[in-house]
């Protein structure tokens, strides 16, 4: 006997029915007008479910989706296959730096041997060269200011490249190594001087205390008198002026202790 | 996995996983936008597809766990897919009893959305999806007696929720 709509509604809440019972159910929910009413507070969610079922993507979306038939693409899939590419790039990059190495010092040589001076000497003198600022980099110019310290002693020439480029260098942080550097030739002529006459151009504040503490370091008396004007000048950072006064001070009194 | 298998074992499935879709999101093109997703991250690890069991459940399952995403991303009002309610009434109801449809179809709707996720996925692969119960097992890793419980439970829910709603006690 076949069960009644009431009995499959029963065993459909407790999640009894079969598949066959449940399409039963949807069928009989289907169309509204026919449903007796006691049952009509059934319906709502069979017609959810019939009307749920329909839903489709849309056809264009189905349609696009295809996607268009591309080369086989190959997977390095084997761990072998893997492997090997892996040393194979090893092997590339080992081989490519010894030739790079090998063609590097052969370009570098003519130049080198072009001038008289010690290599070192030359690619410093090179670097910092006025005129080439704007192609060098920032680093370029440190390091070519740090090699003077591979040099035991300087000449004149160094010493007012070093100068050149503490007064006149775009960047900060070249104008701090060059005054570092100049601090190691303080016995040459020329240098001393250069740093008092400095205190006056340079404009950062950094280079500003850099260079106080440095010639306070050296004892340079006679830069009292350009700290001073320093400390009273408006246009620096109190901080700058607070130093320069400090400087100034420290100096007139190792003066004093001489005299 | 090469795009013949592809089109064989997934596209298939698609219009069960965009129902599937509509089901959480609510919307037609929030739908197909997350349908295109799944499918997209299917292709795009095709090559290590065929180590999974059923990739079906991994399609459900991806499916799912994308509209939690979304949803839990939005917390978006959910706007009700209007355009179907036209083909739920048949023309020869009358207007005041076709609004009714469309209400307690939209009530059915909302009731569905107020469901626990699981309850929601189980129903609506049972209902829905016509899938037997080792077919749901299947796909959501759910015991068989789980989901009796839990697909009689959400039934039930519907039903008292629904009736709370519509108050049919007061009418009879």
């Amino acid at each position: 006997m076949k069960p009644t709509i009431d009995e499959l509604l029963t065993r459909y809440y407790e999640g009894e029915t079969t598949l066959d019972d449940e399409k039963q159910l949807r069928d009989f929910f289907r169309h509204p007008g026919q449903v007796p009413t006691h049952l009509l507070q059934h319906a709502a969610l069979f017609q959810y479910v019939s009307d749920a079922q329909q839903q489709q993507p849309s056809t264009n979306f189905v349609g696009g989706m295809d996607p268009r038939p591309t080369g086989q693409i190959r997977q390095l899939t084997s761990w072998g296959m893997r492997l090997a590419a892996g040393v194979a790039l090893l092997l590339i990059g080992f081989v490519g730096g010894r030739f790079y190495n090998r063609w590097q010092p052969d370009a570098a040589k003519p130049a080198v041997l072009a001038t008289n001076d010690r290599p070192e000497t030359a690619s410093m003198k090179k670097a910092l060269a006025f005129g080439r600022m704007s192609q060098t980099s920032a680093s370029d110019r440190i390091q070519a200011v740090n090699q003077s310290y591979d040099l035991d002693e300087a000449d004149r020439e160094i010493t007012q490249l070093l100068i050149n480029t503490l007064n006149f260098d775009a960047n900060v942080n070249v104008r701090l190594a060059a005054c570092q550097a100049l601090l190691r030739f303080e016995g040459e002529e020329g240098v001393r001087d250069a740093l008092i006459q400095s205190l006056r151009i340079q404009k950062d504040p950094n280079v500003q205390l850099t260079l106080i503490e440095a010639l306070v370091a050296i004892k340079e008396k006679r830069a009292a008198t350009e700290m001073q004007w320093l400390a009273r000048n408006q246009q620096v950072l109190e901080i700058v002026r607070l130093k320069a006064q400090e400087g100034a001070v420290a100096l007139t009194r190792v003066s004093g202790s001489f005299s | 996995m090469d795009l013949l298998a592809f089109k064989q074992r997934i596209l298939p499935v698609q219009n069960r996983l965009f129902r599937l879709a509509t089901m959480f999101l609510r919307n037609r093109e929030d739908a197909e936008d997350a349908l295109q997703d799944v499918l997209m991250r299917l292709w795009s690890n095709r090559q290590q597809l065929d180590t999974y069991q059923s990739v079906e459940a991994l399609a459900v399952q991806m499916t799912r766990n994308l509209c939690m995403d979304r949803l839990k991303a939005h917390a978006r009002q959910k706007s009700v897919d209007q355009a179907d309610l036209g083909s739920l009434a048949s023309p020869q109801l009358s207007p005041h009893r076709q609004t009714e449809l469309a209400d307690s179809a939209d009530q059915i709707r909302r009731l569905i959305d107020e469901l626990p996720d699981a309850q929601k996925l189980v129903l609506h692969l049972r209902d829905v999806e016509e899938c037997s119960f080792e077919e749901i097992e299947q796909l959501t890793g759910l015991s068989i007696n789980t989901i009796r419980v839990t697909l009689s439970r959400a039934r039930q829910r519907l039903r008292n929720g629904y009736l709370k709603l519509n108050d049919y006690e007061a009418d009879h």
